[in-house]
């Protein structure tokens, strides 16, 4: 029993350790404090649910794993290897053993076709920094094409730049990232021959192939982040504007664009913060098909993998994967709104 | 009404009309055959006889896209009207009744969320649409309506979760308050003061859905798993894809339909939303 005391347990009871000290003295921060670890329950109730229930289904397919991949030729070999694999397990006492597994950082075994196994921890450790790459990337390329594009339709709006802008951006917002990957792959990649449209260089074997490689599925998949970046900018900038500070700061006599940038921007950005970092968990795992179509092999196309080749284990261990580190981003982007926006903390959330 | 729009709107809500005319007349319409082979393969725009072109087949495309609406469309719009009605109640109960009702179904809401809706769709096609004897593939109709369920289930919580978010709003007004504080009942007060006030931001968001589906149709059938061989938008993407070098007209006209259908129904999404935003700041 000893990998209780790290995991679930523990936090148990620090809950109840809190909720006792809530109860005895009520202070304003105890009760932040316990707001916090409610919220976390929550988050906790939710990952759990979401491993549970697509193990759930993936057990439901047709054929059992059992099939797949044992390979002995005789009954009692074949039941030797079942009970090897955990494959013999029911849905509740194999989700189990799962998740403590999961909780001590072992991922859990990747069957292999011809029996035997080998650690999914292989497979996430080149997935995942593909994707956290690729990530990155995009949220850069967008971030630094949307930001202008806010200034200029909110400093605009309503005028016939801010119009035709706007109307663009609605455009390419609505585009499926898969149609426009394909349109750019045949354009680009098989017309023009300018990039290439299959597989990933990792940085290593030159930096030069690296990005090249990677142009096309970034641009696909920062088009309609950018329109909604900028969208959720507009708004905010232009109820800014509107801010006693900042006609203060023009009636100073500082240029518009300084106030713009400085005394703005600073404090519209909060919402863009927030979405920015709801799009990283679904960035990570939800290009699922932008990853097939360029074959990058993260983790989208792990996904896609793992639920046709019936991969129950490892799939939970990816979309857990997904939801800790979606949690991870928006605890960072909470701190961050904080540092970028000091008057948020005052606030009684 | 149609007169306040603006022309971006017009033409949206004209291509969407457009759209479920070629849904619905599309076999009366006078179109060629689109499952007859022709001779001109790879075709361009209006060459004589075929308006949009022939794909490397010889399938003439214009007729593909108007039989092809009809799957598409109806995929679209049964999964958001089932999946509306559904989430709607769900999320009516669970924003009127808070407590624990609104625990648990947010807890559910949110469960459905964070998986990728791509993922979970995938899921849930391979479990309802693969029968146990591989040798004899599900026939059409199962996976159309395999599609359509697990498209339901993929729209519930999005829908559910607005609609609980715009009935906390309104539970909280004044004249809903009133109600309650005069002994009305509450299946009375959620038919008179709470539906109607929810309706259009369920349409609003439905509208949004629809291009969602599509998109997740058209991705789903380039997996290899949506409605086979042709019949749907997605499933002509799919087919033009590996003869992309020879025919690329055949996977941009589809591209350029389902493209242009989901900007129109997200564009007169938005304009029911703007129109909503108008009717609540005049109150």
């Amino acid at each position: 029993m000893a990998f209780i005391a790290t995991g679930p347990f523990d936090f148990f009871c620090s809950w109840l350790f809190v909720s006792i000290c809530y109860r005895l003295f009520g202070g304003s921060k105890l009760r932040k404090l316990n707001q916090t670890l409610q919220a976390f329950t929550k988050l906790v109730l939710v990952l759990l649910g979401a491993t549970f229930l697509l193990s759930l289904i993936v057990r439901l397919l047709p054929g059992s794993p059992a099939d797949f991949y044992t390979n002995a030729l005789d009954e009692e070999g074949r039941l030797a290897q079942i009970k090897d694999l955990g494959l013999d397990r029911n849905v509740i006492s194999g989700y189990l053993h799962w998740l403590f597994d999961f909780v001590r950082g072992d991922f859990g075994p990747f069957f292999m076709s011809g029996g035997g196994t080998r650690p999914t921890s292989l497979i996430i450790s080149q997935a995942v920094p593909r994707s956290l790459l690729i990530m990155l990337y995009v949220q850069v390329v967008s971030l630094l094409i949307s930001i202008p594009l806010g200034l200029i339709t909110a400093y605009r709006a309503d005028k016939a730049t801010d119009r035709v802008i706007s109307t663009a951006l609605f455009t390419g917002s609505a585009i499926p990232g898969f149609a426009l990957a394909l349109a750019l792959g045949y354009y680009l990649g098989v017309r023009l021959q300018m990039f290439p449209t299959i597989g990933y260089v990792p940085m290593s074997e030159g930096l030069g192939e690296h990005f090249k490689h990677l142009v096309l599925p970034v641009i696909s998949l920062s088009v309609p982040l950018c329109a909604s970046y900028s969208r959720i900018l507009r708004t905010e900038i232009i109820s800014t504007l509107r801010q006693d500070f900042v006609t203060m700061a023009v009636s100073k006599g500082i240029s518009n664009s300084r106030v713009l940038v400085k005394h703005v921007l600073r404090p519209s950005s909060t919402a863009l913060i927030t979405t920015a970092s709801l799009n990283m968990g679904g960035l990570i795992g939800g290009t699922v098909i932008i990853d097939q179509i360029f074959a990058l092999g993260g983790m989208g196309q792990q996904i896609t993998f793992a639920v046709f080749a019936r991969q129950y284990i490892a799939l939970q261990s990816y979309i857990a994967l997904i939801a800790v580190a979606f949690i991870l981003f928006t605890v960072l982007a909470d701190a961050l709104i904080g540092v970028v926006d000091p008057r948020t903390k005052n606030r009684n959330v | 009404m149609f007169k306040k729009l603006s022309l971006f709107s017009k033409l949206s809500v004209l291509w969407v009309g457009l759209m479920f005319f070629f849904a619905i007349a599309g076999r009366l319409l006078p179109i060629a055959d689109p499952t007859e082979f022709f001779e001109v393969q790879g075709a361009g725009l209006f060459s004589p006889g075929h308006i949009l072109g022939t794909d490397m087949n010889g399938y003439d495309l214009f007729a593909n896209i108007v039989v092809g609406s009809r799957y598409s469309l109806l995929i679209a719009i049964f999964s958001v009207g089932f999946g509306s009605l559904i989430g709607g109640i769900l999320g009516i109960a669970a924003g009127y009744l808070r407590g624990k009702t609104d625990y648990v179904l947010s807890v559910l809401f949110n469960i459905f969320l964070s998986i990728p809706n791509l993922i979970l769709s995938l899921v849930l096609i391979a479990v309802l649409a693969t029968s146990s004897d591989p040798n004899e593939p599900a026939s059409e109709t199962r996976r159309i309506i395999v599609i359509i369920i697990s498209l339901t289930i993929v729209i519930i919580p999005i829908l559910g979760r607005i609609t609980r978010g715009a009935t906390l709003a309104w539970t909280s007004s004044e004249f809903v308050v009133a109600a309650k504080s005069m002994g009305m009942k509450d299946m009375m007060i959620i038919r008179r003061h709470i539906v109607p006030n929810v309706l259009p931001s369920i349409y609003a968001v439905a509208f949004l859905a629809v291009g969602i589906v599509i998109v997740v149709e058209g991705s789903l059938s380039l997996l290899g798993i949506g409605v086979g061989n042709g019949t749907s938008w997605g499933s002509m993407l799919a087919r033009a894809q590996g003869d992309l070098e020879y025919a690329p007209i055949a996977l941009f006209v589809p591209l350029t339909f389902l493209g242009l259908t989901v900007i129109a129904c997200n564009q007169v999404g938005d304009a029911l939303r703007q129109r909503l935003d108008s009717r609540e700041s005049k109150l």
